[in-house]
């Protein structure tokens, strides 16, 4: 099998330098959009003044963290051309059962780590696999997995959410770390490692090459099928890490948990400068495009805009960040 | 291989399936509770449409008719689940009608789309009883059953209001905002704020409903350095989102909070002291009620127009008496 691959990595070389005008095109976008967030963040200290501070800007952070996590594997999901609506539900799944192995005195704080990772992957896993055997558009099968996790959760408690979580499970998202809160830490970890992934690893080239030309990387000897799998196992683990945050924080298994989560991960994505048509995207771009959502939630919250308007601003200003940098791409 | 990839897909497909049958369970019992009723004429039939059976307190509401029904003898009642889509449950409430049901409880989705299912009941001639989301116009239905969400929020603010002795800063927590319990608690809470000089909303923002973004929403103000002297939510569980963030800060000494609902969780929270006031919807009451007045409609009794099913207050010092009521 591995001399299998290492033929594949020849022929991948040549497609991927041809790509690098590409690579160009991708650290503009995450330039652009890190000016946009600036530019926000400026305008949001003017306007108020305890906006610029370490703990709000901490808070902001932490905030966004578990959206920012399931951003990074839904980044990956984009690229390969494909979509992953399911982040929000398995979140839910991943919360109610994380938290009814999470009681004090039951089980070591591993066991429910490992059921919220393992059913997060589980999940992704199988999406990927219907996705890629099956050859049903993703939409459609992280879709029904929307539904059937959402349903799975609220199933198993009754619809009902589960108390009671013991203080070592609470650490993960209430703790802090010299003074660093612990769900920023794993959203730095995850950041960091899915970087890695996406750009110094073969895997990451590939995903890439599935998204510039899924015909073309089958042609060149990509195992498409394989790796679509695994990114969507990927995604599916991130929503799982996803879940034991949100879970931790809230110290409570909500099978309501995470409504609307994969909308705003998509969002975090898409603003970062993620192509919805795929081969573009990069993990820094999504980390920023989350941190330009979490800004405008916690600005408009600071300056107690009316609810009603504090929706229809942040569709303008989602709306106008992706516009301005579609401009300036098509300049360039 | 191929036999073996086949087989692996295949699996996945049986419990895709499995997951499906059993997440529907509910409805097939329903459908097959239906079948065996045609033959027996005897027995009272009542379809009771809710809008979302996940929704934590509506599943209690439920309960409230199951043990109802239990109670009674040659009633059968079939549930279906709108899942929040009206034109959904519009066409639920036509399969009622089509099934001829003696009678039909109807919780619903959104007070717009309402009037038009008890429209077509009225045509059809099958007594509807209205629970738990009243409108304008709901005196068109057979009766309604119901609290009335303003005297919620009057009720929540009025002891809030007692508890700062008629002064202070107050930021309310909005549900999502339209819902109608949003609109008419809030509602409360103003029209008693206004009667106290001394009080004023210095915050005002929307949690969803939801725990997680109550706590966000609190942090955010927390941030803002305004003087809060209490948080008065729309529900118990985005007050428990703002408990959090205020212990968190080490502030919720400083600061009354205030919910509404009564859930298991949040009476904890009063036990403890942590949430100062709430309030208690009856959903079993109402459920109960819905069921008991369509029962009796369904025999061609008389029936109030409304049923009042009042709210009461919660606090430290009667919460044992509603813990007790949800075990």
């Amino acid at each position: 099998m591995s001399s299998q691959v290492s033929v594949v990595d020849k022929r991948e070389k040549s497609k991927v330098s041809s790509s690098s005008k590409e690579k160009v095109s991708r650290i503009l976008n995450r330039y652009g959009m890190l000016f946009i967030l600036i530019a926000l963040i400026i305008l949001m200290s003017i306007l108020s003044p305890t906006f610029f501070t370490t703990g709000n800007l901490l808070n902001i952070v932490r905030q966004m963290s578990v959206v920012g996590i399931v951003a990074i594997g839904v980044t990956i999901v984009i690229i390969t051309t494909g979509i992953d609506l399911s982040s929000g539900s398995v979140i839910a799944l991943v919360s109610v059962a994380a938290a009814s192995f999470a009681h004090p005195d039951t089980y070591p704080l591993i066991v429910p780590i490992a059921i919220g990772l393992g059913l997060g992957l589980l999940t992704g896993v199988i999406n990927g696999t219907i996705i890629s055997k099956a050859k049903i558009a993703p939409f459609i099968v992280t879709l029904g997995m929307m539904t059937a996790a959402r349903g799975a959760a609220l199933l198993i408690t009754d619809g009902r959410p589960v108390g009671n979580l013991s203080d070592s499970f609470k650490f993960i998202g209430q703790g802090s770390v010299l003074g660093i809160p612990v769900p920023i830490i794993i959203f730095g970890v995850v950041g960091l490692i899915s970087y890695i992934l996406l750009n110094k690893t073969k895997f990451g080239k590939y995903v890439y090459a599935i998204g510039g030309n899924e015909q073309a990387a089958m042609i060149a000897g990509v195992n498409v099928d394989r790796y679509k799998i695994f990114v969507y196992g990927y995604a599916g683990l991130l929503s799982g890490v996803a879940g034991i945050i949100l879970t931790s924080r809230i110290s409570s298994g909500q099978p309501t948990a995470g409504v609307m989560y994969e909308l705003d991960a998509i969002a975090a994505a898409v603003i970062g400068g993620t192509s919805l048509a795929g081969g573009i995207g990069a993990i820094g771009g999504t980390i920023i495009g989350a941190l330009i959502i979490g800004v405008m939630n916690n600005g408009l919250d600071l300056l107690n805009v009316s609810p009603y308007w504090q929706q229809i601003l942040k569709g303008v200003i989602i709306t106008v960040a992706v516009f301005i940098d579609s401009r300036k791409n098509r300049k360039s | 291989m191929k036999v073996q990839k086949r087989l692996i897909l295949f699996i996945i497909l049986l419990l895709l399936s499995a997951a499906f049958i059993s997440g529907c369970g509910e409805k097939q019992e329903s459908s097959q509770q239906t079948s065996s009723q045609s033959g027996e004429k005897d027995k009272i039939v009542i379809g009771a449409a809710l809008p979302d059976f996940d929704d934590k307190w509506l599943s209690y509401l439920q309960d409230g008719m199951k043990e109802y029904e239990k109670a009674q003898k040659d009633v059968e009642v079939i549930y279906v689940d709108a899942m929040n889509d009206a034109s959904k449950q519009l066409s639920q409430v036509e399969n009622f009608i089509q099934q001829k049901v003696d009678a039909i409880v109807l919780v619903p989705v959104d007070t717009v789309s309402a009037p038009e299912m008890v429209n077509k009941a009225n045509e059809a001639n099958v007594p509807i009883v209205v629970v738990n989301r009243q409108y304008e116009g709901v005196e068109n239905a057979t009766a309604y059953v119901g609290s009335e969400s303003i005297k919620a929020g009057l009720m929540q603010m009025e002891e809030v209001a007692k508890l700062l002795n008629g002064k202070g800063n107050i930021a309310i927590m909005n549900g999502q905002m339209g819902h109608e319990a949003q609109i008419k608690r809030t509602e409360g809470n103003k029209q008693i704020i206004e009667k106290h000089p001394d009080m004023k909303v210095v915050l005002e923002g929307t949690a969803e409903w939801d725990r997680a973004k109550g706590m966000t929403l609190m942090e955010n103000w927390l941030q803002s350095g305004k003087k809060i002297d209490a948080v008065v939510s729309n529900n118990d569980e985005m007050a428990i989102g703002a408990i959090m963030a205020l212990e968190d800060a080490g502030k919720l000494e400083d600061v009354v909070v205030a919910g509404i609902d009564a859930t298991p969780d949040a009476l904890e929270y009063v036990k403890s002291g942590k949430l100062k006031v709430t309030v208690f919807q009856n959903a079993k009451g109402q459920g109960q009620g819905g069921l008991e007045i369509a029962i009796k409609a369904a025999k061609g009794e008389n029936v109030e127009k409304f049923n009042w099913i009042p709210y009461e207050l919660v606090t430290k010092d009667n919460v044992e008496e509603y813990i007790k009521k949800w075990q």
